[in-house]
């Protein structure tokens, strides 16, 4: 739940425990902090080349600035993104990424696979709706005549009043997107790397009974590194099911008005493509820009909750490690 | 009131012995570019050129010191200023260090950083699942 669009609030609780965290974590870590330049420093022996210092188990980091994820369901806003906070932590074994809980199976030369269970993602676009009054009317023979609503919908919307869909008048009908819970799910994922770049393979089930279907998915990405910039172009596909798609972007019966015709979702692939642009500025602080596009399956694209057929998505600012 | 005086003694003392280290070399200020190297997978080292400047308040000898060598890297007579340039690989953090000729004590220091992307666990390069997930 720690990557969900930062809300003010809950911002500032997350920066405290951060600050809590990264105390601990450099109480914990050996590397050395960064000294660029000092004045008249005691006397010390000269230190002697060490090994590599050894990573920590704690990842901590924040960045700040601005971003937006375009937000494709209907009567909703864009996410803006101003603060992403990065909390993570890697046993021998165990790992927890952000809200991802991982067990490793597995952990080749060239792979590493683990069981993961994580919370499912497509309900955030449905955390930003706004209701809007719509009205039905038929225009014709230059004129125009009110419409009822489609019964059993719109009609009784919270928000119509009575009277609404009667010939004499016209009044608006609210349509309000309706509501999507979270999803856990648990699945595989195996992670390849080598001289050409990393994949990532994914294939996760819903284990929470709220939508029921699966996703499979795989990513590529290749960073480039020349002195102090780092680039990372990734593509990515995934494969949704009928369960899921329907779930989230399905209008379900009981949902349907006039302005909300009923659909059911198909599954479908989802296309992705981004890139993630880095320039050091010392071993912690960074500056970051990505972009990313997601181009939703048809099926998704065809629903009445959905506005547009992509996901357009950016963020620039700085980012610090601990 | 003989352990407020014990106090202020003590401390004046204190402070004698943390300053007194000091007192054989002149402060200096010791500007180093670049800080920071780099690492990723496809390159073990840093190839840098580090262009290194100091300068100091009152005239002394000093030498240039890198922490990786046990001979300083070049040593300036009686002045207040130098500059240095040094090509080197680079692949873990060092220090250059200015002090005395045949000291230990340092008028100043800069810290060279190395920075490695490439990590030996994998799973810390796992992709973000949101685009929001810069770091």
């Amino acid at each position: 739940m720690l990557r969900f669009i930062m809300r003010m609030t809950g911002n500032v609780l997350k920066i405290l425990a951060l600050g809590g965290l990264a105390s601990l974590a450099h109480a914990q870590g050996s590397a050395p902090g960064t000294a660029p330049t000092s004045n008249a420093v005691p006397a010390a022996a000269p230190a002697l080349a060490s090994p590599p210092a050894r990573e920590r188990s704690w990842r901590l980091g924040a960045a700040f600035g601005y971003g937006e994820r375009t937000n494709p369901l209907i009567q909703s806003d864009d996410i803006p993104v101003i603060v992403d906070v990065d909390i993570a932590w890697f046993g021998k074994r165990w790992f927890f990424d952000n809200g991802d809980v991982g067990y490793t199976l597995f952990d080749r030369p060239s792979s590493t696979t683990s069981l993961v269970a994580r919370v499912n993602d497509d309900r955030v676009f449905f955390g930003k709706t706004n209701t809007r009054y719509v009205n039905f009317a038929y225009s014709g023979n230059g004129m125009t005549t009110a419409l009822p609503p489609a019964a059993g919908g719109g009609g009784n919307s919270p928000g119509a009043p009575p009277g609404v869909g009667s010939q004499e008048q016209a009044l608006p009908v609210a349509v309000n997107p309706p509501d999507r819970d979270y999803a856990i799910e648990a699945g595989v994922e195996s992670l390849i790397d080598g001289d050409w770049g990393s994949a990532e393979l994914r294939a996760f089930h819903d284990v929470s009974g709220t939508h029921g279907g699966y996703e499979l998915s795989a990513h590529y990405s290749r960073r480039w590194t020349a002195g102090r910039l780092s680039i990372a172009p990734t593509l990515g596909v995934s494969y949704k099911s009928a369960q899921m798609n329907d779930y989230y972007w399905g209008v379900h019966a009981h949902e349907a008005s006039g302005a909300l015709p009923e659909y059911h979702a198909g599954a479908g692939i989802n296309l992705e493509g981004g890139l993630v642009t880095n320039y050091y500025l010392t071993r912690h602080l960074r500056f970051a820009l990505s972009v990313n596009y997601e181009r939703l399956a048809d099926e998704i694209a065809a629903s009445p909750l959905a506005e547009d057929d992509y996901v357009m998505a950016y963020f620039s600012g700085f980012a610090w490690t601990f | 009131m003989n352990i407020f005086r014990a106090l202020v003694i003590g401390c004046g003392l204190l402070s004698v012995s943390l300053v007194s280290p000091g007192a054989d070399i002149p402060a200096a200020r010791l500007i180093v570019k670049p800080l920071l190297c780099v690492i990723d997978r496809d390159a073990g080292r840093c190839s840098m050129t580090f262009r290194i400047r100091w300068k100091s308040e009152a005239a002394a000898e000093y030498c240039l010191n890198d922490s990786a060598l046990n001979t300083p890297l070049r040593c300036w007579p009686s002045t207040v200023s130098g500059t240095h340039e040094q090509h080197r690989e680079v692949n873990e953090a060092f220090t250059y260090w200015l002090g005395a000729p045949n000291g230990t004590q340092r008028a100043a220091e800069a810290k060279i950083d190395v920075l490695r992307l490439d990590s030996q666990d994998r799973r810390r390069d796992r992709r973000a699942r949101h685009v929001w997930d810069v770091l």
